[in-house]
């Protein structure tokens, strides 16, 4: 381990993230991992690093670094402005920091979550083997933060994502969804609404997004048994606006669920922002035989 | 005679996850058969299961291939034909007994309790110390467990203003259940004590103290003992 960043401001949000915390669910630990698994998996691809390497994830931007030694890096994700000591510098595509540069991750245009990823991965003490921040557990990444690296073979040329294949973070979106557990309790009319309305992305975190746009109502009041929940569980609590639970989500919930958005989409609920729509589209054969 | 039991309901939340439906109760009853299935999927699906997740009525697996991968018809001729063969079925539970001090410097809500239910501090934790609970479902917090069944006397309802934090190892009744608090962490139930327990330690050998499926009964002890406990540092 050598120490390769020190954080000298804070953005809204940032933590160190692998694929996640497999393993543990049923003592009531998070997977947590990545939000948006396609800008996590490019940019290990991109780096030619192995398939599961330490990210630095951050919300809408705000960050910036400073460089105790050398390294390459790539940022992926939402799209922001990037500036190396004050420079604007291209995203999807490696880029070498030396001792003293700064690093800056401006405003955020498009999507909410940015990547940033060293060549080799940051490397950390892991918690029940894995890197990503335990939520409610693990420490915060704050000013004065030092996020380590490895010594990495380095990278003979430039490698990056060819513009037209990176992701584009529209601001309405369509996902597809299984049926929950609970949909049949939920009246008609809530029913047809979940499935027509745009629901607007209203705020959230790594553990959920909250969503207005109906309020969604059960045929009669019924308390439902604690059960399991994953990434993708949409859950509706007493005031009927749904919530997307995400990354860090608690292991069970208590609150009926709607639907489940497929795995493949989720990359997509990841990175809404304010204002941004969601809709949802049922997938068929949601029972088994 | 062993109670035969039914395949539980099946049904895809997701294109990697499938859950696993018993009757929609509370009883000792499912948490048998949800700990017998749960048991069952780990042995037969094998490779193909990341983790599951057991609840009071459901067990939920994620899968590491896709629903295509899964032969439903296939599992249930295996749980009929390990119900049919295996005459002894019951699972057969960790005991686990679970120091706790009742003193009014951790039973913040005991006069709460005792005006609501009517009974005497006492009885209360005669109550309390009186069954073995099961631990039904861990979740709300990482390792918090959610122990069941409460007596019916210890019925309260869970704080109006849950509590902005409610330290680790306090002991808590709400419904018809009881759980221990393994993090300093928000909390609505009414704590009526505090065991000198790490619940969860990261960097222990023993990570959980508690697993799904497991038997806990508390017994008392005094201020004095909790600290010594506690300064051995268990």
């Amino acid at each position: 381990m050598k120490p390769l960043l020190i954080v000298k401001k804070q953005g809204v949000y940032g933590s160190l993230q692998d694929k996640g915390r497999y393993g543990y669910r049923e003592y009531g630990i998070p997977l947590s991992g990545p939000m948006d698994k396609v800008s996590f998996q490019a940019a290990q691809n991109i780096l030619n690093n192995e398939k599961n390497q330490t990210t630095f994830e951050m919300f809408i931007g705000g960050f910036e670094f400073e460089a105790i030694d050398d390294g390459i890096y790539v940022l992926t994700g939402a799209k922001c402005r990037c500036l190396l000591n004050g420079v604007p510098i291209e995203m999807w595509k490696t880029f070498q920091l030396t001792k003293g540069d700064v690093l800056s991750i401006k405003s955020v245009s498009h999507g909410s979550v940015v990547y940033l990823t060293p060549k080799g991965g940051f490397q950390i003490e892991p918690i029940l083997g894995s890197s990503s921040c335990f939520p409610l557990v693990g420490e915060a990444i704050n000013e004065g933060s030092i996020l380590y690296g490895k010594n990495a073979e380095p990278l003979h040329y430039t490698r990056g994502l060819y513009a037209p294949f990176r992701p584009i973070f529209k601001s309405d979106i369509t996902v597809r969804i299984f049926k929950g557990p609970h949909f049949e309790l939920f009246t008609e009319e809530s029913q047809q609404q979940f499935l027509q309305v745009a629901f607007q992305f209203s705020g959230g975190n790594r553990m959920g997004y909250y969503l207005k746009g109906s309020i969604l109502k059960l045929k009669k009041m019924k308390d439902i048994f604690s059960e399991a929940t994953q990434f993708g569980t949409i859950q509706v609590p007493q005031n009927g606006e749904p919530i997307i639970l995400m990354a860090d989500a608690q292991t069970v919930g208590g609150y009926p669920i709607i639907a489940t958005i497929h795995e493949e989409d989720l990359h997509k609920v990841a990175q809404m922002r304010m204002f941004n729509t969601i809709k949802f589209v049922l997938m068929e054969e949601d029972v088994c035989p | 005679m062993q109670r035969k039991i039914d395949f539980p309901h099946t049904m895809w939340i997701s294109q990697h996850t499938i859950r696993f439906a018993f009757r929609e109760e509370i009883s000792q009853e499912n948490f048998q058969a949800v700990q017998q299935f749960n048991r069952f999927l780990k042995k037969h699906l094998q490779q193909n299961l990341i983790e599951s997740v057991a609840s009071y009525h459901t067990v939920t697996a994620y899968l590491k291939q896709t629903k295509d991968s899964i032969d439903i018809n296939f599992l249930q001729k295996q749980w009929l034909i390990m119900q049919v063969a295996t005459k002894d079925n019951e699972v057969i539970s960790r005991k686990l007994q679970i120091p706790i001090c009742y003193d009014e410097e951790f039973a913040l809500d005991m006069d709460c309790v005792m005006n609501y239910t009517g009974l005497s501090f006492e009885d209360i934790k005669k109550i309390h110390m009186s069954k073995s609970y099961s631990v039904y479902l861990i979740g709300f917090l990482p390792g918090f467990p959610y122990l069941g069944d409460l007596d019916k006397a210890l019925f309260v309802p869970r704080l109006r203003k849950p509590r902005s934090s409610v330290s680790a190892s306090s002991v808590g009744i709400g419904g018809l259940q009881t759980g221990i608090y393994p993090l300093d962490s928000p909390g609505g139930w009414n704590i009526i004590g505090k065991t000198p327990l790490n619940l969860f330690d990261i960097h222990g050998k023993e990570i959980f103290i508690f697993s799904l499926g497991d038997q806990v009964q508390f017994y008392e002890i005094t201020k004095q003992e909790f600290y010594e406990i506690k300064s051995k540092g268990v």
